[in-house]
């Protein structure tokens, strides 16, 4: 087996590039929804049988084992050819978790099947009254003999639909207080009492549903950690995640597609417009040069502080922007739904609107991510 | 520069600790106050001690007297010194001046000059501005006229920083159909200066020229090289009055947090008001992607780039530094209330240094400008591209 961290930088670089540019379906390069399990498992299967599905994951559990210099090499070349994500949560979040907290049974089982694609995963954490706050969730887990008997729903999962398996935080402890008393539930979605209710976005696809547990009777084995230790579970998140998404390349398709139609349509000789573009064009130049320091320090082995939040809102704020300029530098066109030919370049004027809107929100709204600021970086009193 | 990456990392830090300590001991707010407004503007014998330290010579090459070190270093001094409002001329001086003139071919002046530049003895400024916002060095009108034995200046330059105790001038001016870049004593006959106050207490000065004569040794450069020598200047100069935006922000935003966390309204600190905790999450997100562009754009420059990238990066540094600065200083007013508007309380002194600051040496939207026409062909490619230097970073 390649020992991929012996390799020079460039050395990886390269061949991790020609496998994309070699093996990945064309037509699914920067796609503009939310890939589906349909779609992605061709290329899913390509990626198992060359050994490179999990970059993250140790070798012994058939991942590449990427040191974190390396990691980075990987998702930018992900992210350069424009490969889009799969539904790739057991392999992201939900298998290290198992690996760190799970046991040596649960390892057996689940990791295999999640690396395979025979199990898919999707998250269960936020509940219609429990969003932001997390921590004052409802969905309750009892333990009755061998058993949970599940009750209450879950909401904003993305993909259900093409998840076998979803990962549960639920109250098990009514007594105890906020987040105390909750526990990480492994959870097969064709256990009888489950239903799903897909809800269509604003962007007019059904991506995320309510997911509702009537009843449902988990097996005491799907317990991950402690009883009513679930939330330190949760919250050992990986530090890539947390910088992955405040890369600076999310933005990209909708920067492309407005310096093309600036192009196109002349607009960068009209002086109002050149000066809102190109400082948007910098702002997401700069922010990029503040991922790089990140990305150094995780290089370099140090750990990721609370102040890799500034990333995320800086991000995904300075693309709403774009977004906004490229709809309105459309003028009529940029409210026509669909496809236009932009010079000869396929663009989508609303997508990036649409899809930029939940990037304030998801994974910790961009005004959660300010209170982590203020309190854990400037100190400010509470 | 020799030394590996250790060693160099080990002699900025030195370097940071020798300025933190030069400006907890060597200088104060109080001093700062005392020569505002005052026709002297600085001290010449502060201005020594900042030649002892080394820090005048960074930019001169060795063999001139100097250290012959980096941009890098040089913003840590400026950004160092800009936290306490110090008010010599270094970015004037030691960067603009020392570039223009180490980039001349007049060894002779070069082995006179920059040593003394150095060593604190001498302090030229550089002369090259005529118009407001007019940032192309070849749009001048001042003329040089050649005489028997030299040039015949007549012309008028304006906002030349650190020009209150400036010895000499290099001046820039048409000569036939180039540029000349001449070296003026302060003294020469038909030279004469005014002093025009700026927000932050300090001046930029007029220099009128009239039929003052240069010796023609005293051509620093002509031609395409003193082209290159102003371009260079101010692309150097562009990116250091970006440092010194930072060591501004640094501690205007210092002050406001220390504000907030003391200041009791309401029965608790200010600090804990969430609508105040986000605009300070904010102001530190601005001062840590200015800090994080600058910081980029400087080991870039330090590898010597063609002109070109050069010149984006120093715009992109001075742009965002500006901006970042200025949106600081002006919410650290909002921030601390009345009293952030008296002249007593010392964070308005940091709005009017990020004030002047953004003026000199091209305002935000002039830089972006010209960023986006330097990097017009490689819009034109329609990629996400990067200039040349910074390619190699992470993101290629």
């Amino acid at each position: 087996m390649t020992d991929w961290n012996a390799m020079a930088d460039e050395d990886f670089r390269r061949e991790v590039r020609a496998f994309f540019e070699w093996q990945y379906p064309p037509q699914l390069r920067y796609i503009l929804h939310r890939a589906r399990w349909h779609e992605m498992k061709d290329w899913w299967r390509k990626l198992c049988e060359k050994g490179w599905i999990a970059p993250n994951w140790p070798r012994e559990w058939g991942g590449m084992a990427l040191d974190a210099g390396k990691m980075v090499i990987y998702l930018e070349e992900l992210e350069r050819h424009g490969v889009a994500r799969p539904p790739d949560q057991g392999i992201t979040q939900v298998g290290p978790l198992i690996m760190r907290f799970g046991t040596e049974a649960q390892k057996a089982h689940y990791l295999p099947r999640t690396l395979s694609g025979e199990y898919i995963w999707c998250q269960g954490y936020s509940e219609p009254n429990a969003g932001s706050d997390l921590a004052s969730l409802q969905t309750t887990a009892v333990l009755e003999g061998d058993h949970f008997a599940v009750n209450g729903s879950k909401i904003w999962t993305s993909l259900a639909d093409d998840a076998t398996h979803i990962y549960l935080l639920a109250r098990t402890d009514r007594r105890a207080k906020q987040q105390q008393g909750i526990s990480f539930l492994l959870v097969d979605l064709k256990t009888p009492g489950i239903t799903l209710r897909p809800i269509r976005n604003l962007a007019g696809h059904e991506e995320f549903s309510q997911v509702f547990f009537d009843n449902a009777r988990v097996p005491r084995e799907g317990l991950v950690g402690a009883l009513n230790d679930g939330w330190t579970v949760a919250k050992a998140l990986l530090g890539f995640e947390r910088l992955n998404i405040g890369s600076p390349r999310r933005p990209q398709y909708a920067l492309n597609r407005l310096e093309m139609l600036a192009r196109a349509k002349g607009l960068l000789d009209d002086a109002g417009f050149l000066d809102r573009f190109i400082a948007l064009k910098l702002d997401i130049e700069d922010g990029a040069a503040l991922y790089r320091r990140f990305v150094e320090q995780v290089k370099r082995g140090e750990p990721l502080g609370q102040d890799v939040s500034m990333l995320k809102i800086w991000t995904m704020e300075t693309w709403q922007r774009l977004a906004e300029l490229l709809v309105e530098a459309g003028a009529e066109q940029g409210v026509i739904a669909g496809v236009h030919d932009v010079a000869g370049v396929e663009t989508d004027f609303l997508n990036p609107f649409y899809y930029s809107r939940p990037a304030t929100i998801y994974g910790g709204s961009s005004e959660i991510q300010r209170n982590i600021l203020a309190k854990y970086v400037l100190k400010l009193p509470s | 520069m020799s030394g590996n990456a250790a060693s160099v990392d080990e002699h900025r830090a030195l370097l940071a600790e020798s300025v933190a300590d030069f400006t907890a001991r060597g200088t104060t707010i109080a001093r700062v106050r005392k020569l505002r407004g005052t026709p002297q503007e600085y001290d010449r014998a502060v201005w020594k001690q900042m030649a002892t330290l080394g820090w005048l010579g960074i930019l001169v090459p060795e063999p001139y007297g100097g250290l012959g070190l980096g941009l890098t270093e040089m913003a840590i001094v400026a950004r160092g010194l800009a936290r306490a409002l110090v008010p010599e001329p270094l970015t004037a001086t030691a960067v603009l001046a020392a570039s223009a003139l180490a980039a001349g071919e007049n060894e002779a002046l070069k082995r006179r000059e920059l040593p003394r530049l150095a060593a604190g003895e001498t302090l030229p400024a550089l002369a090259w501005q005529e118009a407001a916002g007019v940032l192309d060095p070849a749009a001048i009108t001042t003329r040089a006229e050649p005489i028997e034995g030299g040039y015949k200046l007549n012309g008028l330059k304006r906002f030349i920083a650190g020009s209150a105790q400036a010895d000499a001038f290099l001046v820039s001016a048409r000569a036939g159909a180039g540029i000349v870049l001449l070296w003026l004593p302060r003294d020469t006959a038909g030279a004469r200066l005014a002093l025009e106050p700026l927000a932050d207490g300090r001046a930029f000065g007029a220099l009128a020229l009239e039929d003052a004569l240069i010796p023609a040794d005293g051509v620093a450069a002509s031609g395409a090289v003193a082209a290159e020598a102003l371009a260079r200047a101010f692309d150097h100069g562009a990116a250091i009055a970006g440092a010194e935006l930072a060591g501004v922000m640094d501690r205007a935003l210092e002050m406001s947090l220390d504000y907030l966390k003391t200041r009791v309204q309401f029965g608790k600190p200010i600090g804990a008001f969430q609508a105040l905790q986000h605009r300070a999450v904010d102001l530190y997100i601005q001062k840590e992607l200015a800090g994080a562009a600058l910081g980029e754009a400087l080991a870039v420059l330090d590898r010597h780039p063609g002109a070109g990238t050069r010149a984006a990066l120093a715009s992109r540094v001075k742009a965002r530094c500006t901006d970042a600065a200025l949106r600081i200083t002006r919410e650290a007013i909002q921030l601390h209330g009345a009293i952030g508007f008296t002249d007593e309380y010392d964070v308005g002194l940091y709005l009017k240094r990020a004030l002047t600051l953004a003026a000199w040496l091209g305002q935000p939207t002039w830089h972006r400008r010209r960023y986006a026409s330097l990097t017009a062909r490689e819009m034109a490619d329609g990629g996400w591209r990067m200039a040349d230097g910074v390619r190699s970073g992470g993101v290629p």
